[in-house]
């Protein structure tokens, strides 16, 4: 039962992920631990985490989710659900994209999804970053690594190690 | 420079297998380096195109680029090896992780580094929003509606489902006045 639920949460994600992955973070972390109860905010959050410092696309971290509530078959109902509708929309629009090229409607729409998706991944990174309650040492952590990424062309990946390491030293 | 795509469904999905076994810190730098640089399928500016129209369709760009490249080399069936090569072995590497680390998830320091790199990876994203907020920085209705759609879904915890058909509608309505 939670399979199915899971699936068809995750089926409506995946068409209103504009932006990918960050942007449905904050829905994801509010239906499965706020609403659901699956995972607890410190699940959520390492959930996270080793989705974010493995290779891969991120949206993987659909399928820890879905690895904690149903183990395997979970995991792969959970990738499945959140790639398909987005696949079969990206196989579709495609083609009428390029058709439309110089349509009005298509300029706007690219400037009207613009300062949406900036916001949801904002949303993403805070509601991430405050698992429960407020923490200064996570939000420190968060602070140092969006500036660190701003401030130099390193791969990301170095900002992820010197999260862990703060994180040791700190939590 | 000389581009072909790929000769067979097979050379499509090691292709693209390649680009997930080694996508370390994000995805793609990778498929750039594998399909513009390595094998040549197609050219930069093909590939930026591709990659822009795909960070605007719902889903995870670099899949919906497996999706699309497949059908445009192969039809259906391309689309479906490309996806399937570029999850395979990342899906195997992260869920591998995830249990080893479950195992070891009651030890104390373990687990503190673990969630370091998840705030870590947070600030990542709020980074990133920096960096695509700056070129709306001169439009106050963008401002605005950044600033409405974060207090509604990161501080208030609304709904998306709710959130996204009301902004959208707004800003598509801003759009055509030109404020955006």
């Amino acid at each position: 039962m939670n399979l199915l639920e899971l699936a068809l949460y995750f089926g409506l994600l995946s068409m209103i992920s504009v932006g990918g992955m960050p942007s449905i973070m904050p829905e994801m972390q509010r239906y499965v631990v706020d609403v659901k109860g699956w995972l607890t905010p410190g699940d959520f959050i390492q959930a996270f985490a080793v989705g974010q410092a493995a290779p891969g696309p991120n949206i993987l971290i659909a399928s820890l989710v879905g690895f904690k509530v149903a183990g395997l078959g979970g995991a792969v109902v959970a990738l499945l659900a959140m790639s398909f509708p987005a696949a079969v929309i990206a196989w579709w629009v495609a083609e009428l994209w390029d058709r439309f090229k110089d349509s009005p409607w298509r300029l706007a729409m690219q400037k009207a999804i613009a300062p949406i998706v900036v916001a949801l991944i904002l949303s993403g990174g805070v509601v991430i970053a405050t698992p429960a309650s407020p923490d200064w040492r996570l939000w420190l952590i968060a602070g140092v690594s969006a500036a660190g990424m701003l401030a130099s062309k390193l791969n990301p990946l170095w900002m992820l190690a010197a999260g862990g390491l703060l994180g040791a030293l700190l939590l | 420079m000389d581009v072909a795509p790929p000769k067979n469904l097979g050379e499509l999905f090691t292709g693209f297998l390649w680009i997930g076994a080694r996508s370390f810190g994000g995805v793609l730098p990778w498929a750039y380096r594998t399909m513009v640089e390595e094998r040549r399928w197609m050219t930069h500016a093909d590939f930026t195109e591709t990659i822009g129209l795909c960070q605007f369709l719902p889903g995870p760009n670099i899949g919906n680029a497996s999706i699309v490249l497949g059908k445009r080399w192969f039809g259906l069936a391309g689309s479906i090896v490309a996806f399937l090569g570029l999850m395979a072995l990342p899906f195997v590497w992260v869920l591998g992780i995830f249990i080893l680390y479950s195992d070891y998830s009651s030890n104390a320091v373990l687990s503190s580094v673990v969630t370091g790199v998840g705030a870590a990876g947070a600030g990542l994203f709020i980074g990133t929003a920096a960096k695509l907020g700056r070129a709306l920085a001169k439009k106050p209705a963008a401002l605005g509606l950044i600033a409405a759609c974060f207090l509604c879904v990161g501080v208030a915890r609304f709904s998306l489902l709710a959130v996204i058909p009301v902004a959208l509608l707004l800003a598509l309505l801003m759009a055509r006045r030109g404020w955006l």
